[in-house]
């Protein structure tokens, strides 16, 4: 089954495959009746609508409820372009399609502020606020009464650049257009760009900690997806002719979450498949005659019980993120790590930092620094405050007094990816992957920040961005080579045990190339032999000059590696200086008995 | 003065419908963190069968009796439908499957009653009904239901915070799994959420078809839509949030429609719901969740 | 590969099937029925109007095969399509009902929205249409009442401007000083009021008239019955359904608002009458002339007698066993009409050549029909609802229950 599954998705997604059915479908439609045409076109023109959904909720996990807002607004504004104007529809669709990109970025600075449920419903306000607008505008888009008059290629009254479209023609020209998205699409998920989103919606903090900003990718998605939705609405209004509000209600936005789930979300081609069917559905439902509604209703209601995933889940693969030329051409590259430019020359340095939250007081005027090419140990009980220190100096948390450094640099309060792209990362206590990416993904993953190459450079497969891909891709190798994970590079990361998790995470860390690594607890719950690999990774760091700081608890995993301790107990530095003389430190002692006698009570 | 009055008193009404389908909300999302789709559709079939059957001659307690039961089952239809979505987590399969089991009642409600709107009995007054206040009638129908809301909503209160039962779901709703691991029977709690949930449909969806006269196929999906809205103003989660947030959605679009523009009455409630989400996204009364790091 | 081989056995097949039509066509023209199509809401929530004038264009089908049909050949519903009144539903079915050249005319969907969707593509198609439903003058006079209307579409419906004469001639009659307007805030709604209020004021240069819209199945307008009170208004006037209009009776009820209130159609129709019972009394409204009559009208009470064999007294009839209800005209019965009409003008044409068929449709005079007693139309003028074909109605409390009495035999 799975090999047939794979097999099968090796054939639809392949590129020949799409060019071959494009073919047929536009010498099809040259034999076929208007009707066919007509569906056909409400089709192409549900799959870009669908990827529309699929791009904001499938990739960024933000969901929608306001969607046939873009699509209206794409719909309305070439409508009245060439309507009232006299524009050409070569102006006026991507006028359209801007327009709802344009949108799209507005609203996410509101829909950015929230999630879930409460976007959800934000996006629904979006939505009916068009929704009452359009009915309400009268004198642009005809009010309750409509736009007619549109041109249309079914009432023969669209031309592009002069050219007159007969239905035909006009599927041509959306035939085309959609086959350009899907391949832009395609090529963009398996960039960082579709990896950043789908970090970004798996983990916001995570995705912080890579150096990819949670707004900055949200707001791409917006954009995108309200392009691409005005997009439909455009193609969608030359279709019909016609432009009623109620075109524009939130059934309509249902119905796109609806096909795009079913789908399976994060497909590409399940949208496809998706979209035609749905598209297809009320034709075929004609057949149930009086009971035709209530099969819709059946059918709606089951399709997630029998498809979980959506009908991608069922018969593709889980998508990639990586295409397989960028592997290829990795391969004739030879895997070398590469290491910061400024290893070990900037030290971090923290200043009299408190962090409070509310009336509880989780860091008390820190002071500390991380010596350039050194290995500092942060210990302390549980609760002292340690997992604080490292979200404040990564930038997760604003420091309520105090500053951090960076050489001569502050960085205190910028965020968490700026912090990040500077060359400070860190990793987790709980190992935060992606879990449905496989080993090499979420290793890409890390080499976000040093990414140079625009989302439109990868979404046009440009050579540049290629090239850059292989460059990181070979890297990988190395790293895989260093941290053990060669034989898992393929492996999903939720099937993974939990030790290789851990050297996932630090291998994801270095390959940011930062020149300071903090370190959560790295040795928690791993295996002895485990435990001496991670050592052995920590020195290799170390003599390329890495700044590392390491939170952990296992005192004989410390023991040779580190040169200066630092001991934090309820948020204060309760001892600075080298191993052996912590262990004679009398505040220590009791800090660390005094938690064992709790412990023990 | 009696035209402020008539206004604010319309909006009160119309208000306490909105809280009491948000409190029905409420309820499935506080366990879930999911919004059913077919609520609407629930509070629809609940009143039709009793306005069908009414107008058939049966008596009307046995049909209430009957509704309530049906509304049980529906309950237990839609977490049963829902329940491999909600496990999914982040699949968003619930939109779809709460949705189609909306329009599967509505399919059956057509087809079986007719798409017209059937009138509904006037259970305890009827529209003409009223007492005078300053000068303003105060129908007892619209009175019925604030009085309605507010009980419940004590109900649930008192539930939530004075039961053991009550701090279990409240246990579940801000971690299910860790309720799981304690040994909590998140199952159990989260159907019952949806039975309740659903009896609250039904109650709501009685009451508003008393008020407008009648009931159709289609009726309900609006309703909710402005449940959702006063749902979020209020705080999801919470039920003094659901009767605030709804007498204030309700308050407003009747001020709004009365002194500015009848046509603008709708679209201020979601004006208001996207201010709301970008000022204070969890509501008047729900504290900001810690983000954990 | 395979989809390769598909496409060509296909392709073979239907190269096939169009061949074996051709040369068999000759031979079986006889026998080939004279068909019709549309689309229409047949099921889901909004399938009232829809499933009964489907119901009443298959009684016209089957009467006319009853009479040998046209010329020898059988008439048949040849393609009739579910919309559920979703817009873009309704432009795929007549899409596909257009490309099939076997289907003579047209019959238009339920609702202003899919009728509007549709009517551009079926003007350019050219066949015959008619409309049973749609009340916008748009879908008859696209480019204003004064312009030619489209040439192939002809409505029986009850149109906003023939309702708006009506009920403007009983307003002025009943000598208010301002009229408030409500209505609903859908294309049937807004047109519906900007024509009533333009009628009232050339009627009468001294009404004031003031106008509020509302949203379908909103759960209250006190806020717009208080603006209207408030505007001095000493009658109302309702555009919209039974349903709505039974909300704002009752909130008139609870504003003890006592002025008389004036509806369109929809104050005829069950949900109206059930939903506001007692209050409804007093309420008058405009809606088709041929209910009134007692007896009814010959071809009306010989519809609704054929209505009755097939399906009984069940909803669409109408709670009363001896009267059909009023609302019946304006859904089983136009479906009828339209049928009937279309299947006397190919008759008369003696083709099914669109200009032909529209050229006897034109020519249509004093045709006896079942929502409209008698039915002409003109090439300047293809409504045939006029302001005789409706009559004022209002509520009375009878000793056999409420009654919806004709004004005119009221007075």
């Amino acid at each position: 089954m799975t090999a047939l599954r794979s097999h099968f998705t090796g054939v639809i997604t392949h590129p020949w495959f799409v060019v071959a059915l494009a073919a047929g479908l536009a010498f099809f439609v040259m034999n076929t009746t208007t009707g066919t045409v007509q569906i056909l076109t409400f089709i192409l023109i549900n799959v870009i609508f669908a990827q529309s959904i699929n791009v904001l909720t499938g990739l960024g996990g933000q969901i929608s409820l306001g969607h046939a807002g873009f699509f209206g607004i794409g719909a309305y504004c070439t409508a009245v372009l060439t309507r009232t104007y006299g524009l050409d529809m070569a102006v006026s669709i991507p006028l359209a399609a801007l327009l709802g990109g344009a949108a799209g970025y507005l609203l996410s600075f509101p829909a950015g502020r929230v999630r879930e449920v409460y976007l959800a419903m934000m996006t629904l306000g979006f939505g009916m606020i068009f929704y009452e607008v359009v009915r309400e505008w009268v004198s642009v888009t005809g009010g309750t009464m409509g736009l007619s008059g549109v041109p249309s290629a079914a009432l023969r009254t669209a031309s592009i650049l002069g050219v007159p479209l007969n239905q035909i023609a006009y599927f041509w020209v959306v035939l085309v257009v959609t086959l350009i998205v899907v391949a832009l699409l395609s090529n963009m998920t398996r960039s960082h760009v579709g990896r950043a989103l789908f970090a970004v919606h798996h983990n916001e903090v995570a995705a912080g900690s890579l150096g990819i900003s949670h707004a900055s990718t949200k707001r791409t998605a917006y954009t995108l997806s309200g392009l691409l939705a005005g997009l439909a609405g455009a193609f969608y209004a030359h279709l019909v002719g016609y432009l009623g509000p109620e075109s524009f209600a939130v059934h309509r936005s249902i119905e796109v979450l609806v096909i795009s789930i079913v789908g399976g979300l994060g497909s590409i081609a399940g949208q496809i498949i998706s979209a035609a069917i749905f598209t297809y559905l009320p034709e075929a439902l004609q057949a149930f005659a009086e009971f035709q509604f209530i099969v819709y209703g059946v059918i709606l209601t089951f399709s997630l019980i029998v498809l979980p995933k959506g009908i991608a889940g069922l018969i593709l693969d889980p998508p990639r993120f990586i295409r397989p030329s960028a592997l290829a051409a990795a391969r004739a590259r030879k895997p070398e790590l590469v290491w910061n430019d400024s290893v070990g020359r900037v030290a971090v340095k923290v200043e009299g930092l408190t962090k409070r939250f509310g009336g509880l007081t989780a860091l008390d005027d820190v002071s500390l620094t991380l010596k350039p090419g050194n290995i500092t140990a942060l210990i302390g009980p549980n609760g002292s405050g340690k997992s604080t220190l490292v979200n404040v100096t990564c930038g997760i948390y604003e420091p309520t007094e105090g500053r951090v450094m960076l050489g001569d640099t502050d960085i205190s309060g910028l965020p968490d990816y700026k912090v990040a792209a500077l060359g400070v990362v860190r990793t987790f206590q709980d190992p935060r992957l992606v879990p449905s990416f496989t080993v090499r993904e979420n290793l890409l993953l890390g080499a976000h920040c040093l990414g140079r190459q625009s989302g439109m450079a990868a979404a046009l497969a440009l050579p540049a961005a290629m090239r850059e891909e292989a460059e990181f891709l070979a890297e990988i190798e190395a790293v895989m080579e260093l941290t053990g994970l060669s034989d898992f590079a393929d492996t999903a990361v939720d099937s993974l045990p939990y030790g290789y998790r851990r050297m996932a995470e630090v291998a994801r860390a270095l390959m940011a190339r930062p020149h300071t690594i903090l370190l959560d607890e790295p040795a928690a719950g791993l295996s002895e032999s485990e435990m001496e690999m991670l050592g052995g990774i920590i020195r290799k760091m170390k003599e390329a000059g890495l700044t590392i700081m390491l939170i952990e608890h296992h005192m004989d995993f410390l023991n040779d590696l580190v040169d200066d301790v630092v001991v934090l107990d309820s948020g204060q530095v309760i001892y600075r200086g080298d191993i052996d003389g912590m262990r004679k430190d009398q505040a220590v002692i009791a800090a660390y008995l005094g938690q064992e006698e709790e412990e023990e009570v | 003065m009696s035209f402020f009055l008539s206004l604010l008193l319309a909006g009160i009404s119309v208000g306490s419908i909105y809280a009491l389908v948000a409190l029905g909300l409420n309820l499935t999302f506080l366990t879930t963190r999911t919004l059913n789709f077919g609520h609407g559709s629930i509070m629809m079939i609940c009143a039709i069968v009793i306005a069908y059957f009414a107008s058939l001659g049966y008596a009307v307690p046995l049909l209430l009796i009957g509704s309530l039961a049906l509304a049980v089952f529906l309950g237990l239809c839609v977490e049963r439908i829902a329940r491999p979505a909600l496990r999914g987590g982040g699949s968003m399969g619930w939109v779809v499957s709460t949705l189609g089991f909306g329009i599967l009642l509505q399919g059956i409600a057509a087809r079986e009653f007719g798409s017209q709107a059937v009138a509904f009995p006037a259970i305890i007054f009827s529209a003409a009904d009223f007492f005078i206040v300053g000068g303003v009638f105060v129908a007892y129908q619209y009175l019925v239901v604030l009085v309605v809301s507010i009980m419940l909503i004590l109900i649930i209160e008192l539930f939530l915070r004075r039961t053991r039962w009550g701090h279990a779901v409240r246990a579940v709703s801000l971690d299910a799994e860790l309720g799981v691991v304690n040994g909590l029977p998140v199952k159990l709690i989260i159907t019952m959420s949806f039975v309740c949930s659903a009896l609250l449909a039904a109650v709501a969806g009685i009451l508003v078809a008393q008020v407008g006269g009648t009931v159709d196929p289609a009726f309900g999906f609006n309703l909710v839509l402005f449940g959702f809205v006063a749902a979020v103003i209020g705080g999801m989660g919470s039920s003094v949030g659901a009767l605030v947030g709804g007498l204030i959605v309700g308050i407003l679009s009747k001020m709004v429609a009365g002194y500015v523009s009848s046509a603008a009455e709708h679209a201020v409630a979601f004006a208001l719901l996207m201010l709301m989400l970008a000022i204070r996204p969890q509501g008047i009364f729900v504290q900001p969740e810690v983000n954990k790091a | 590969m395979i989809s390769n081989r598909y496409n060509r056995l296909t392709r073979g097949a239907l190269l096939a099937g169009v061949a074996t039509l051709l040369l068999a066509a000759p031979a079986t023209a006889q026998q080939d029925p004279i068909q019709i199509g549309f689309t229409t809401a047949i099921t889901g929530p909004f399938n009232e109007f829809g499933e009964g004038y489907r119901r009443g264009a298959e009684i016209a089908a089957e009467q006319w095969n009853a009479r040998g049909g046209i010329d020898g050949r059988p008439v048949a519903l040849g393609m009739v399509l579910d919309d559920q009144l979703v817009p873009d539903r309704s432009v795929q079915n007549m899409r596909r009902i257009l490309d099939n050249p076997d289907i003579a005319a047209l019959i238009a969907p339920s609702g202003s929205g899919p009728t509007l969707a549709i009517i551009d593509m079926v003007e350019a198609d050219g066949r015959p249409m008619c409309n049973t439903q749609a009340q916008t003058p748009l879908i008859i006079w696209p480019n204003g009442l004064d312009q030619p209307p489209r040439r192939n579409v002809f409505s029986v419906s009850i149109g906003n401007t023939v309702e708006a004469d009506k009920l403007g001639e009983a307003l002025v009659a009943g000598q208010y000083n301002h009229v408030g307007i409500l209505h609903e805030s859908t294309g049937y709604g807004v047109t519906g009021a900007e024509i009533l209020k333009s009628r009232l004021e050339e009627l009468d240069p001294n009404v004031t008239v003031t106008v509020e819209s509302y949203n379908q199945r909103a759960p209250d307008m006190t806020a717009q019955l208080a603006r209207a009170q408030r505007a001095g208004a000493d009658v109302l006037v309702v555009i919209g359904l039974g349903a709505d209009l039974a909300v704002i009776r009752r909130n008139i009820a609870r504003l003890n608002l006592a002025i008389p209130l004036y509806a369109t159609a929809g104050g005829v129709t069950p949900p109206y009458i059930e939903g506001a019972g007692e209050l409804t009394i007093g309420t008058r409204a405009a809606s088709s002339a041929v209910m009134a009559a007692n007896p009814y009208p010959a071809k009306t009470q010989e519809v609704l007698d054929a209505y009755v064999a097939k399906h009984g007294r069940d909803r669409w009839w109408g709670p009363d066993q001896n009267r059909a209800q009023i609302a019946i005209a304006s859904t089983m019965l136009t479906g009828y009409d339209c049928a009937n009409l279309l299947f006397s003008a190919i008759e008369r044409a003696g083709s099914t050549d669109p200009d032909a068929v529209i050229a006897a449709m034109q020519e249509t005079r004093d045709f006896p029909g079942a929502s409209i007693e008698s039915i002409s139309f003109s090439p300047e003028d293809h409504d045939a609802m006029t302001t005789a074909g409706l009559t004022v109605y209002e509520m009375q409390s009878t000793p056999a229950g409420l009654t919806l009495v004709p004004r005119e035999t009221a007075n």
